[in-house]
């Protein structure tokens, strides 16, 4: 079920994503793994996730970082962070 | 004509950004690079990341940056086969980046002490170098160890050469000594940067264990600066000369409505902060920068502090050039430029008024104006963070730059009281001295073909490695000459080689400061260099002018020799030939000061 946060965390990573991805009309759906995206390697994730906790700041550990399977995950892994911040 | 960008830390060029650098690697504009480098990265950890980022810095010099990386951590690999892609790549730049995440793990595997461990590892190290540079002409950049976080004594750390702190610590300065016995290994201070961005944010462990990242992407880029600024002082971009605003710049308050009472400036109280920078803006002086004033004030409320003030630490003789009035300050600069005969791109302009600083990057293209902070603590610590005088060279001569530039304006002022020019140039009692290249001046000279733009004919830009060789060569006359006068010695400032070939002696680089034209020092080594020729029983001398930005002054150099131009591309690079019988020795007012022996032993192939 997707709240309201999840939208606007949603908007912030589209636009990290197109950025990382270096393609600006880069849609991102729940579904989505690293083979649906073009470029997506253990390179640009680390860029990726980098990216994240800037703008987000927050921390994922590297257990959290390799269980993600997709986009939805990551957005719901920043939803939880965001919840649990002080 | 190219121009050199302009380095602005306000303007997002200057950014060290990780994804900004990324973003605008991937939408370079190849026409702003005058120029191309290839540079090879050679490492124990990950070095993908190094690649957009060098590639956007380097663009920002005008440089074109072709990068080769060497297979992860096949730095042996790579170096031993004499067929590898780092030799095939023939790189101007070999960059090798040594982690400390591998070393500790060598280290706490260490087989014998610490003390062995060291010597081994810098051992190794100094082998890489030589057997990288007995395959190329290459410039190596070696990075040292960033010191690790872990103290496995505490403070005691220090007092045992057993830690690995220790250890870290030797093996930097052992390999640092190392170095300085090869003129063309230059050293990437990683500790240094790392320790000033705060070695915290510096290891990201994570990273290193599944992906063997050197460090955090948020320091990358300053690494990667690191590289950029020692790359460009080895192609010869120094900065020359600093421009100075006087009024809450080198002292508190404004010498024209304050007084020299009013006026802070001590060195315990009010106005330290201003006492602090003038001695490091002296410190720069004695290390070869020549420091400029540029005023908007009466002259003599400018000069008041430098004569009168007792806490004034930069005093008339620091000053090359003093300029005060009330005119535009871009046209100060421009004129200061102009008598200083230097690039604009190797000037820095200090101001603390903002309005001045935007003024003079708008009409002042090439030249680097730094922000300064609000408070005056912080200029040192602002104008050293960006690292503008970085070099490869530093010889004595140095620190006796401003003495010259003075003198020479005393020369000019005689010069003008006197009848004729050759009355001038007889009164200076000029003395050279022409020689082979030998050791003890072998610094000054890669020095002068690294700084030389103008008046250089083919621009050859030869490490001290390349002079060493040429020194060896018995088919070469690699000669120096060096000035005195009644004034003042100028010490070594030309360079010229000469190539001994079947039946001709080429010249191959003339190139000679700008301090000393119109003296007849070139009258003086064409005259040497036909004598050479003709002691060679060579009939010909023949010569090559290739263009560049800067050189356009030396397009005809040879023409008022006699030499006839026998060949011209569309680019303007021309070759000149001189029959030695035709030639007639030109007229000069210096006296050779040792009958220099050298073509003893020069054989002719």
């Amino acid at each position: 079920m997707q709240s309201a946060g999840n939208a606007e965390v949603m908007a912030t990573l589209t636009g990290i994503f197109r950025d990382i991805f270096d393609n600006p009309s880069l849609v991102l759906q729940d579904s989505m793994t690293a083979a649906d995206v073009e470029n997506w390697d253990s390179l640009n994730h680390i860029d990726l996730i980098v990216a994240i906790e800037k703008k987000f700041k927050v921390k994922f550990t590297t257990r959290e970082v390799t269980s993600l399977k997709t986009v939805g995950d990551l957005a719901e892994l920043i939803e939880k962070k965001l919840a649990t911040k002080p | 004509m190219q121009q050199q960008p302009s380095v602005n830390p306000t303007t997002e060029d200057l950014s060290l950004d990780y994804r900004a650098l990324v973003a605008a690697s991937r939408r370079l504009d190849p026409a702003k690079a005058a120029r191309k480098v290839k540079v090879a990265l050679l490492s124990d950890a990950a070095t993908q990341r190094f690649v957009p980022v060098l590639r956007t810095l380097f663009h920002r010099q005008g440089v074109e940056a072709e990068i080769y990386e060497a297979p992860f951590d096949g730095l042996e690999l790579e170096i031993y086969n004499p067929a590898s892609g780092l030799y095939q790549f023939k790189p101007d730049f070999v960059v090798v980046l040594n982690s400390v995440q591998a070393l500790r793990a060598n280290f706490l595997k260490r087989p014998g002490d610490s003390i062995s461990f060291v010597e081994e590892t810098v051992a190794r190290m100094a082998k890489i170098w030589d057997v990288i540079q007995s395959h190329l002409t290459a410039t190596l950049i070696q990075s040292n160890f960033v010191l690790p976080y872990e103290r496995f004594f505490g403070n005691f750390d220090h007092k045992t050469p057993e830690s690995f702190y220790a250890a870290v610590g030797a093996i930097n300065s052992k390999m640092t000594e190392a170095s300085r016995s090869r003129g063309s290994v230059l050293v990437n201070d990683v500790e240094s940067v790392a320790s000033w961005l705060g070695r915290r944010f510096w290891f990201e462990e994570r990273f290193w264990d599944s992906a063997k990242y050197f460090c955090s992407l948020e320091c990358l880029p300053y690494v990667g600066k690191n590289i950029v600024d020692v790359a460009m002082a080895s192609l010869g971009r120094v900065i020359k000369c600093i421009v100075l605003d006087l009024d809450n710049t080198l002292w508190g308050g404004v010498i024209g409505d304050d007084g020299i009472d009013g006026i802070q400036l001590s060195a315990h109280g009010d106005g330290e902060a201003f006492y602090r920078f003038q001695l490091y803006l002296r410190e720069l002086r004695r290390r070869g920068v020549l420091l400029a004033v540029c005023s908007k004030n009466e002259k003599a409320n400018a000069l008041l502090p430098f004569e009168k003030h007792p806490e004034m630490v930069l005093k008339l003789e620091d000053i090359a050039m003093f300029v005060a009035n009330w005119n535009d300050k871009a046209d100060n600069i421009r004129q200061i430029r102009e008598v200083l005969n230097i690039g604009i791109d190797s000037m820095v302009f200090l101001d603390d008024n903002p309005f001045e600083r935007n003024l003079v990057r708008e009409l002042v293209p090439g030249i680097t104006v730094p922000e300064l902070p609000e408070d005056p603590a912080d200029y040192v610590r602002a104008v050293s963070e960006l690292n503008l005088f970085e070099t490869t060279t530093f010889s004595a001569e140095d620190s006796k730059r401003t003495e010259m530039y003075r003198a020479e304006a005393q020369r000019r002022e005689e010069q003008a009281s006197f009848g004729s020019v050759d009355d001038f140039l007889q009164s200076l009692e000029m003395r050279m001295t022409v020689a082979r290249f030998d050791s003890f001046h072998l610094p000054r000279i890669s020095q002068l073909m690294q700084r030389s733009n103008q008046f250089n004919v083919t621009t050859r830009r030869l490490s001290e490695v390349e002079c060493k060789s040429l020194m060896e060569d018995q088919r070469w006359l690699p000669l120096y000459a060096k000035l005195a006068d009644r004034l003042s010695d100028h010490g070594l400032i030309s360079v010229v080689t000469l190539e001994a070939r079947e039946d001709s002696l080429a010249i191959r680089d003339w190139l000679m400061s700008c301090r000393v034209l119109v003296r007849g020092v070139e009258q003086f080594m064409m005259n040497r260099t036909v004598e050479h020729a003709k002691k060679l029983g060579l009939p010909r001398v023949t010569a090559e002018f290739i263009p560049t930005a800067k050189n356009g002054m030396v397009k005809d150099f040879f023409q008022q020799f006699g030499f006839a131009k026998v060949e011209e591309d569309g680019s303007g690079h021309s070759r000149w030939v001189l029959e030695t019988d035709a030639y007639q020795p030109a007229r000069t007012f210096i006296q050779p000061v040792v009958e220099a022996t050298e073509v003893e032993g020069l054989t002719v192939s």
